[in-house]
């Protein structure tokens, strides 16, 4: 899971492997304040699957590449 | 000790020291952080009870680098870097590279946005397989 300077180094790196997903990098913030934002929260508990599955869905990342076990 | 109570005294142990804690500092032994690399509330070693990761804090070096509140931290992969100021609800500067280019990635997280944003955030594995091999995830 990298940061890249654009698509465009992204393809050249897969070198024609396949594509996972590419979010810009303000969503990936948004999706990291979602997901790590209580983990210093001292009534920390675990996240059932479809809390975790409800993120990803509500910052629009839906579809099978999105969708945990 | 509590697993939750473990678990949190792991965390709050990562933020201070900057790095993970050994068991000796966490007073407790491999069967205890065991049970929780088993609940994925932790990540051990293959080969010996230390902790590789608390995500999004990391136990080695990484190429992904993160300040915040005046100290800093490994993160175990871009998302986990943007975590990091994230858990600790401030802001922050990343320092990350390029994959395919080897070229530096500074961003600062302000106001929880980063900054530049030109940059973009690739995931390889399917969600469904993260926990198959987390550290290569």
């Amino acid at each position: 899971m990298n940061l890249f300077r654009s698509e465009e180094h992204v393809a050249r790196w897969l070198n024609g492997r396949e594509p996972g997903a590419t979010i810009t990098s303000g969503k990936l913030c948004e999706l990291a304040q979602a997901w790590w934002g209580d983990r210093l929260a001292a009534d920390w508990r675990p996240r059932t699957r479809d809390e975790s599955q409800a993120i990803l869905e509500r910052l629009g990342l839906t579809g099978e590449f999105w969708q945990l076990p | 000790m509590e697993d939750l109570t473990l678990r949190n005294l792991v965390y709050r142990r990562f933020v201070e020291l900057g790095r993970a804690p050994t068991l000796d500092e966490l007073g407790t032994d491999e069967a205890a952080v065991r049970r929780l690399h088993e609940a994925h509330m932790l990540v051990l070693e293959p080969d010996r009870p230390e902790i590789r990761m608390a995500n999004p804090f990391s136990g080695v070096p990484t190429p992904h680098r993160v300040e915040a509140a005046g100290r800093s931290w490994f993160a175990n992969c871009a998302w986990d870097a943007f975590g990091i100021p994230a858990a600790l609800g401030v802001d922050g500067h990343i320092s990350s590279s390029c994959p395919d280019c080897g070229e530096p990635i500074e961003v600062d997280v302000v106001d929880r946005r980063p900054d530049p944003a030109e940059d973009v955030f690739h995931v390889l594995v399917p969600a469904r397989s993260w926990w198959d091999d987390i550290v290569f995830t």
